[in-house]
């Protein structure tokens, strides 16, 4: 589902809220910023040693010593500053960041989040996100609902080794928004378009209740029928 | 032998002292570094010559070369979260002997550590890095050691440039003493051992234009 990675990072941009320092972490995170709705002033910290990132700079324009955690050029906007990374996990761990947005390869009924291994795979590195998820107040998971093999990322219980526990506070996939509440555990609060109740409770694991006030067609419309248009415009 | 090595996936790496030490006959190394560069090159490019032995770093996945290198047991990676490796250099440096961190409790990040509680919160007790050698790089130096970076190339150049005995800093722009403000330094030239040049291509913004500097010799 090509439109799968918008439709996220579309939604989870309303999770925003004005005045939050906020987190992005490499890939489909990043591509929050790209939607952040209007009104909404929001300043992105870079865990390699920035502060207030601004738009990515017009072309040519690259300067080697401004990149964020993706080696990506990077722009400051006005008031933002750059520091050294035993600073920059101050802030992260020190609890001064409001909200953290993550990819994850599992997320759990606990709120155990599994991001940075897969057994038997390659190392790459766990990177910043174990700081992230300790220190920042709120930790988003943002990804898609089912892993390539079709099977469920929102599982009863992480198998892969654990980036944090007892972390995640919302998950926003491309087919419903999820958030984990200290005595009713996750609450499905919102079902993308194109999708039931019943659609989401075959592809999700972890257990949850549903909202009382569950919003169904929430979001996602926009990209379900680009998609639809693509689809028919391709015949299929 | 232990270096610490500053810089992050090329941003502010020490391009110019690594091509120095791929000169060098020297093996075995611990290399504390976030990363091992950025592709093919940096601290990656030692570890191909078979010169590290370890790397205790956060994310070693811009290097391809490193994957390879474990897969053949050339190579020991010890993953360790970036800010608790960042305090781990300047903890060595501040004449630490380590630190509590919340950071991986509940994670393979404390298997073998010592877990303290403090104030009904548990913590990792994470001992201090203090390395043989550092290796930083920054925009501006003077022959003192003072240290001035730029953007986010400051990154790790500060902690590693505090956690050991003897710190190399290559520059981008060397100054005399007192021509750096002393309000803009950065790092302390108490921390650094030894100043220089850095390979004029690898350098991003030199304060004079090249041809001006070559016809005022």
């Amino acid at each position: 589902m090509g439109n799968a990675k918008q439709t996220i990072a579309r939604r989870a941009a309303q999770e925003l809220r004005d005045g939050q320092i906020i987190n992005l972490g490499i890939g489909l995170p990043t591509m929050i910023a790209n939607y952040v709705p209007a009104g909404i002033d929001v300043v992105i910290q870079t865990e390699n040693g920035g502060i207030g990132v601004g738009p990515a700079p017009a072309p040519g324009c690259e300067d080697r010593d401004r990149a964020n955690a993706g080696n990506q050029p990077i722009t400051l906007v006005a008031g933002g500053s750059y520091f050294d990374s035993a600073t920059s996990f101050a802030m992260i761990r020190g609890g001064h960041v409001d909200s953290t947005f993550l990819g994850t390869l599992q997320v759990d009924e606990e709120g155990n989040i599994a991001n940075w291994i897969v057994p038997g795979g390659l190392l790459a590195g766990m990177g910043g996100a174990m700081d992230l998820v300790t220190g920042a107040k709120i930790v988003h998971i943002v990804t898609e609902h089912c892993a390539r093999d079709g099977s469920s990322k929102l599982m009863q219980r992480c198998t892969f080794p654990l980036t944090g526990a007892n972390e995640a506070d919302v998950i926003i996939t491309e087919r419903a928004v999820l958030r984990r509440f200290a005595h009713r555990g996750w609450v499905l609060e919102e079902v993308a378009a194109g999708y039931s109740l019943a659609d989401i409770a075959a592809c999700t694991e972890l257990a949850y209740t549903v909202a009382d006030d569950v919003k169904l067609d929430a979001f996602g419309a926009d990209e379900a029928a680009a998609e639809k248009a693509a689809r028919s415009v391709l015949g299929l | 032998m232990s270096i610490a090595i500053g810089g992050f996936i090329g941003q502010g790496d020490p391009l110019t002292l690594i091509d120095y030490l791929k000169t060098m006959d020297v093996g075995d190394l611990t290399v504390y570094e976030n990363d091992a560069g950025y592709r093919d090159r940096g601290t990656v490019e030692l570890v191909n010559q078979g010169k590290v032995k370890k790397i205790v770093a956060s994310h070693v996945g811009t290097t391809p070369d490193i994957a390879k290198a474990m897969n053949e047991g050339r190579l020991e990676v010890e993953a360790t979260p970036q800010g608790t490796l960042a305090e781990m250099l300047r903890c060595g440096g501040a004449g630490l002997g380590g630190f509590l961190t919340p950071t991986g409790i509940g994670t393979i990040a404390e298997e073998g550590k010592q877990i303290v509680e403090l104030n009904g919160r548990p913590f990792i007790l994470v001992p201090a890095a203090r390395c043989d050698i550092a290796l930083v790089r920054a925009h501006r130096g003077d022959t003192w050691g003072n240290l001035i970076f730029r953007g986010t190339s400051r990154n790790f150049n500060v902690p590693a440039a505090m956690c050991a005995d003897y710190v190399i800093a290559e520059v981008e722009n060397l100054y005399t003493m007192g021509e750096l403000d002393p309000e803009a330094i950065h790092t302390s030239g108490i921390f650094v051992d030894a100043v220089v040049r850095a390979n004029v291509s690898y350098c991003t913004v030199r304060d004079e234009p090249l041809e001006a500097a070559a016809r005022s010799k």
